[in-house]
């Protein structure tokens, strides 16, 4: 596995207020750009991009961050993850996130397409320190094929391990097989097309939090279904069935300008994108 | 072998109480949407619970404690202990998980006398455990000789079996269609056996994002039989 068809990696730092990159290194077909301040709260934002315009057969991509103490940063991708057909081997990407204590790290990458025939894993390992805050959200599309039917990919799988003071404290794997599962069934996608998962990792969650974001997201009006939970260490988690990736955008912008408000008070700055 | 295997029927019943028969894990969100309300929308749901979510969890993590068992490997078991309540993210279900395994636990400490429950105990007291059913029911098992396949059939059956006496009083089903119900469910039990034996360690915990859901959202439904 240490052939890698695109590797990155990005080591920050706060340096009088203002969160700069220690260390960048990229190298194939994985880019980031330049640092972005969008406000004068020294939050430094970072879009990362795949050149290559998409994942193919056998692709490996590796992600290495972390974020010293004290630094800002947001994380996400000029547009959507594209996988293609995967004839031989599955598309990977692996992605591991160090976040010290006192920092803030919000990785909000855009959704995943996953073509026809496509195999895709994707492999996430979080170390959070006491103190630190974490903020991740991802959305499943149904994929795409020419004649625009649904869910025609192999397989996507994620897994996401999050360890919180050095023990695991959330372990979340989803592995849709739509040809071998009643994908749009009871039990599975329940009619709806696009899944997505909002977690949140922070010693500052109090439980009012989770009822005020439950009635935010109540009062959105297109048609979805939802659930939040608290996590097994402090933080929540959000689930959300929909039919369309704007809904769930919609809904997870609301929950960061809530969640934003309380822990950075101050909204969050705006990801301009396309 | 016929004594000990009566031993562990004790622990299949839904009688035994360790409280499961107050939890349908998200059942009762289907239930009120309408989507649960007869004999088949209900056998089809119990077969997405078992093959999709019980499988990767509790079914996978029983063959593996199983196997550490033979191994004398207990920080394996631990470990397992931990997976199983944090690769459950609806809370409730994990409280109740939990809840279930620490009364399965003391009742079994007490009628069995096992040393690795007393065991088991102990990393809880210490806050190395969280407490499982899977793992206590397996540790029984394995301490009456009963086979890895057997017990991890036997725990499927129990856990299902709970699950059918939950929909008869919740949908409402009759008693004869919930007998049914778990006389046609046993070809589905041993399916699920077959697929866990085939199982490896990177298969565990996958989830089905409907039943998962039904299980958060369960934890702000007002009116209810069920704790989770």
């Amino acid at each position: 596995m240490t052939d890698w068809t695109g590797s990155l990696s990005l080591e920050l730092e706060d340096r009088n207020g203002k969160t700069v990159a220690k260390r960048v290194y990229f190298q194939g077909a994985f880019k980031v750009m330049r640092p972005i301040y969008t406000d004068d709260s020294g939050q430094v934002c970072y879009y990362l991009l795949n050149p290559g315009g998409g994942y193919l057969d056998g692709d490996r991509y590796k992600m290495d961050i972390s974020a010293d103490e004290g630094s800002k940063v947001t994380l996400t991708t000029q547009s959507a993850t594209k996988v293609y057909k995967t004839p031989k081997n599955y598309a990977y990407q692996e992605t591991v996130i160090r976040l010290k204590k006192g920092s803030y790290l919000e990785y909000l990458p855009d959704p995943l397409i996953a073509y026809q025939n496509a195999h895709y894993k994707q492999k996430t390992v979080v170390h959070i320190e006491r103190g630190a805050t974490f903020l991740y959200t991802d959305i499943l599309t149904p994929g795409w094929s020419p004649n625009g039917e649904k869910f025609t990919y192999d397989t996507v799988q994620l897994m996401t391990e999050i360890y919180w003071d050095g023990k695991l404290g959330v372990f979340d794997h989803i592995k849709l097989m739509p040809q071998q599962q009643t994908i749009s069934g009871l039990g599975f996608m329940e009619g709806y097309t696009h899944l997505g998962s909002m977690i949140a990792v922070s010693e500052q969650t109090e439980p009012e939090y989770l009822d005020e974001l439950y009635e935010a997201i109540r009062s959105e009006e297109s048609d979805f279904s939802f659930g939040i939970s608290h996590l097994a260490i402090p933080g929540f988690c959000i689930r959300i069935q929909a039919n369309a990736t704007q809904t769930i955008e919609r809904i997870f912008n609301q929950c960061h300008t809530i969640i934003s408000k309380k822990w950075n008070h101050r909204p969050p700055s705006s990801l301009r994108k396309y | 072998m016929n004594n000990q295997l009566l031993s562990l029927f004790q622990l299949c019943d839904s009688n035994f109480p360790t409280g499961a028969f107050s939890h349908s894990f998200g059942l009762e969100s289907y239930i009120q949407e309408n989507k649960v309300h007869n004999q088949e929308t209900f056998f089809e749901w119990l077969k997405v619970y078992l093959h999709e979510q019980l499988v990767y969890s509790d079914g996978l993590a029983s063959r593996l404690v199983y196997e550490a068992l033979m191994n004398d490997d207990l920080q394996q078991i631990w470990h397992l202990d931990h997976l199983l309540t944090i690769q459950n993210l609806p809370r409730e279900t994990r409280e109740g998980t939990q809840m279930i395994g620490d009364r399965m636990l003391k009742l079994t400490e007490t009628i069995y006398g096992l040393s690795i429950l007393s065991q088991y105990r102990e990393e809880i007291k210490k806050k190395n455990a969280f407490g499982h059913p899977a793992i206590v029911f397996s540790m029984v098992a394995h301490g009456l000789s009963v086979t890895k396949q057997d017990t991890i059939l036997y725990y499927l059956y129990s856990a299902i079996s709970s699950q059918v006496q939950n929909a008869v009083r919740a949908v409402p089903l009759g008693q004869t269609a919930g007998q049914t119900i778990s006389h046609q469910f046993i070809p589905e039990l041993s399916q699920a056996v077959d697929r866990i034996i085939e199982l490896t360690k990177d298969d565990f915990g996958i989830v089905s994002p409907g039943i998962e859901l039904s299980q958060m959202k369960h934890e702000r439904v007002n009116i209810r039989i069920f704790m989770s």
